[in-house]
């Protein structure tokens, strides 16, 4: 009881949080936790459950940008439609991607999933007429269009990122608690012993891409929607996958709030040393990020929630005890 | 009683090695077979090509008459067939309640039934006071027992036990064999792989041995221990001597 | 047509050299540690960065400056094998590939906080000099840089085959039990393996910098590079890695020269995804079935 009564209270501080902060800067930082939070989320499900490592989630991320800036571009299509359209270009994309990394496993897996992101990137690179080219475009400013994804205050995008979110989180709870979760759980521990006791695999793996793939592409679409601009270095940004890997180690790898968790302390690390210093070094934000990963790695391997988890252990073993 | 799994002339090779040659050989409904052989003798290849982890180069597996070479090991499983691995392999970060309830689910897709059902195989193997803790913070026995409960969970017709008694204590020796009578005794049809002597006299009444990938012998228990290529091959270097015969 | 096509691939040729100095360093270290260093392209960034330096303030010619970065980075791999690969070593891939992916971030991001994103470029007598033969073209810089890295990969193939050391390594990288059982203490021979192979990525570094501007992101294409040329030379394999490596370089050149300036990486991801798809067995990924 106590923690559905958290969770509403946690729900009604997302909602009313606009309302009452004013600031733009506090509001975008917001909307990024969000964003990363939900791309973490989707990763977490194949990356976390089923220590399939990817780091090439970014291919999804872009393709789902493309499909519904093309569709709005090209063909006057709402990008609430292009966002569902790039969902399934994604779907459709992790099949033939899946179908060869899978057949590698452990780090030549992670850098298969690497290789076929970056052969995306070259492919938009270049073929300029089909998508712009190296030098992208920028998305027509339609000022208050909520029906075209755009909003004119940024309190919009927060709802839809909040939305997006609980979508994810949502999904995520279902698989967990669901036979899926388990054989998930299994394959990332050992694929052999987990063929053993009858559990295909080669399909749990496939269906759980298919779902993270999906959601990865609706961030792009909504990424895109958010910065108004589109180039195949923003939209397939490594940078992508590296957080979306990096917010769900640090926050505790596998687990529901790990992803959100380590988001809001990485997001948070950044902004503070970005309103101290300025954007003017270059670099520094992922130098933070790699020496938290590099320590989370070292001392927590299961991330923060693990530590939370083991602590929660600690104490129920020393209540029977007593 | 029915043929449960017939084996015919299973071949394997590794490179240059024949791991299995021309092994044949068939298990009844509801016995007992205990496969036997000195070390790379080729029985854990032969749980490996049966339950489909590799694929014979030559011959056939029939489970209940279905032919099962070339299936992929959860498709294997999926005929009924369960196994134990060697080294055991449990599901490190999860609870022991919860490695077999991913045996369980094969049958029951709904986490309550499948607790259910997963709860009452580790009871029966005596693991209940165990069931919450992390399955990498328990004894190698007690994996060994876990091992046994998961593959169970997924209520197989054959189970193939692959040395579940190395390194046990004679009265643990004396548990594991009384478990697996109980298994017998509940219609299950039982492959094991063991070294252990005793262990094998006391659960099983028809013996397969192997040994460099061929099939030397087959029979009952005292047949089998009295033939000159059994003793042969358990002796190894002593083979040529010419009284090195001490049996 | 034929010259053009003769010109491209000594072109391919002279640049795999290098590919395979960074990949037989990453197969190196696979095969003894058993882990895959996303770091090594970052390695060869840093050899760059300090052949620069050596050039510009001390005027070393950057070839000669090998004698520094060799030795520099072997102590570095040496150093990151003790206090960091040591300590993830195990059966869990996770800490393993985000160790050394980290690491990678860290180097590349450090460096571009104290050298910017500028291009750094070292002039020396030969870089504009080149060797002309029945119509084809030979830059003197790549062509040394070429002889160099192919003496390298002789002289480790040698150390692998003759010294206790290097068949120590030989025999871990195919069973780490006997390695153990011939009485050689395995995290000397895990130090001297990652000590080795950061030693090779920063010859790389040195004889690239007469051809080849320095920047942070520099390591990224040949690490990429050298990644698919050891799936592809089977892992683990130094040989295997070399030829691999010259192929690649041949096969971006040639998409260099017929596809299009920028399709030189395109082609060679084309040709790693072609391979997944034909060759599956080859590419175990360290846990085949």
């Amino acid at each position: 009881m106590r923690w559905v009564i958290g969770l509403i209270a946690a729900v009604a501080v997302l909602i009313a949080l606009p309302l009452v902060v004013e600031s733009a800067f506090a509001i975008d930082i917001c909307i990024r936790i969000l964003l990363f939070s939900f791309i973490g989320v989707a990763w977490n499900l194949m990356g976390g459950y089923a220590k399939q490592l990817s780091l090439g989630h970014a291919a999804y991320f872009g393709l789902g940008a493309y499909t519904s800036t093309i569709l709005q571009i090209n063909y006057d299509i709402s990008p609430w439609i292009g966002m569902v359209a790039g969902g399934c270009v994604a779907m459709l994309a992790s099949l033939p991607i899946g179908w060869l990394c899978f057949r590698l496993r452990g780090p030549y897996f992670t850098i298969a999933t690497i290789a076929t992101a970056q052969a995306l990137m070259l492919i938009f690179l270049k073929f300029r007429d089909f998508a712009w080219g190296a030098e992208g475009t920028t998305i027509p400013n339609l000022g208050n269009a909520p029906l075209m994804m755009q909003f004119e205050e940024k309190a919009g995008y927060y709802y839809v990122v909040l939305g997006l979110l609980a979508l994810a989180l949502a999904i995520n709870y279902k698989i967990e608690k669901s036979w899926m979760g388990y054989y998930l759980v299994a394959i990332g521990e050992d694929e052999d012993a987990a063929e053993a006791v009858g559990i295909n695999a080669p399909r749990i793996k496939r269906d759980i891409y298919l779902i993270s793939s999906f959601l990865t592409a609706l961030a792009g679409t909504f990424y895109v929607q958010y910065i108004y601009f589109i180039d195949p270095a923003t939209a397939f940004s490594f940078n992508v996958s590296i957080e979306a890997a990096l917010v769900s180690i640090v926050g505790g790898i596998g687990t529901l709030w790990g992803p959100v968790i380590g988001t809001v302390l990485l997001e948070t690390t950044s902004a503070l040393l970005q309103s101290w210093l300025g954007s003017g070094i270059g670099g520094i934000q992922l130098t933070i990020y790699s020496l938290i990963l590099m320590a989370v790695i070292l001392w927590r391997p299961t991330g923060i929630m693990g530590y939370f988890y083991e602590l929660a252990a600690r104490r129920r073993a020393r209540l029977v005890k007593a | 009683m029915a043929d449960a799994l017939v084996i015919k002339k299973l071949n394997k090779r590794f490179g240059g090695l024949r791991a299995v040659q021309d092994v044949s050989f068939t298990v009844r409904e509801n016995e007992t077979l205990a496969l036997i052989g000195p070390n790379g003798a080729g029985k854990t290849t032969a749980f490996n090509l049966i339950m489909g982890f590799h694929r014979p180069d030559e011959g056939s597996v029939t489970a209940f008459g279905t032919e099962i070479v070339g299936m992929r090991p959860y498709q294997v499983c999926a005929q009924g067939l369960a196994r134990t691995f060697q080294v055991a392999k449990p599901f490190g970060g999860m609870t022991v309640l919860d490695n077999v309830m991913t045996g369980a689910f094969l049958h029951y897709r709904n986490p309550e039934e499948a607790r259910d059902k997963a709860r009452e195989v580790i009871e029966f193997v005596g693991l209940s006071a165990r069931e919450s803790t992390a399955a990498r913070d328990i004894t190698t026995i007690d994996q060994r027992r876990l091992e046994m409960a998961r593959a169970l969970a997924t209520q197989p017709k054959i189970l193939l036990l692959d040395e579940v008694m190395a390194g046990l204590n004679p009265s643990e020796v004396d548990q594991a064999v009384a478990l697996i009578d109980k298994l017998s005794g509940s219609g299950l049809t039982i492959v094991i792989v063991e070294h252990l002597m005793r262990a094998i006299m006391a659960v099983s009444k028809h013996i397969v041995v192997l040994d460099h990938g061929q099939k030397i012998a087959e029979g009952n228990p005292k047949d089998v221990m009295a033939n000159p290529e059994v003793i042969r091959a358990y002796l190894g270097s002593y083979a040529h001597s010419p009284n090195g015969g001490v049996a | 047509m034929v010259g053009t096509i003769i010109q491209a691939v000594i072109n391919g040729l002279l640049i795999g050299g290098i590919y395979a100095l960074v990949s037989i360093g990453v197969t190196l270290i696979f095969g003894v540690v058993k882990i895959v260093n996303f770091a090594q392209g970052e390695f060869v960034m840093i050899g760059m960065y300090i052949s620069f330096f050596l050039s510009t303030q001390l005027g070393i010619d950057p070839i000669v400056s090998l004698v520094v970065t060799m030795p520099v980075l072997f102590v570095v791999g040496v150093l990151v094998q003790h206090f960091l690969i040591r300590r993830v070593l195990g059966p869990n891939d996770m800490p393993q590939i985000f160790l050394t992916f980290a690491l990678s971030l860290l180097l590349l991001n450090l460096s571009l906080m104290l050298f910017t994103a500028n291009y750094r470029t070292v002039h020396t007598w030969y870089s504009d000099e080149a060797f002309h033969f029945a119509g084809l073209y030979v830059p003197y810089a790549k062509l040394i840089a070429f002889v160099v890295a192919m003496a390298l990969s002789g002289c480790l193939w040698v150390f692998l085959r003759t010294t206790d050391l290097g068949k120590a390594m030989r025999a871990a990288s195919q069973n780490r039990d006997v390695a153990s059982l011939m009485g050689i203490n395995p995290d000397r021979v895990f130090a001297v393996a990652f000590g080795l192979a950061l030693a090779l990525a920063g010859a790389a570094g040195s004889l690239l910098m007469p051809f080849q501007s320095a920047y942070p992101f520099v390591g990224q294409v040949f690490v990429l590079m050298a990644f698919i040329a050891v799936v592809l030379g089977t892992l683990g394999n130094v040989i295997g890695a070399l030829v691999a490596s010259l192929l690649m370089g041949i096969a971006e050149s040639l998409g260099i020269q017929f596809v299009g300036a920028d399709s030189g990486l395109l082609v060679v991801f084309v040709m790693f995804l072609l391979t997944l798809v034909f060759k599956p067995n080859g590419l175990g990924g360290g846990k085949a079935r």
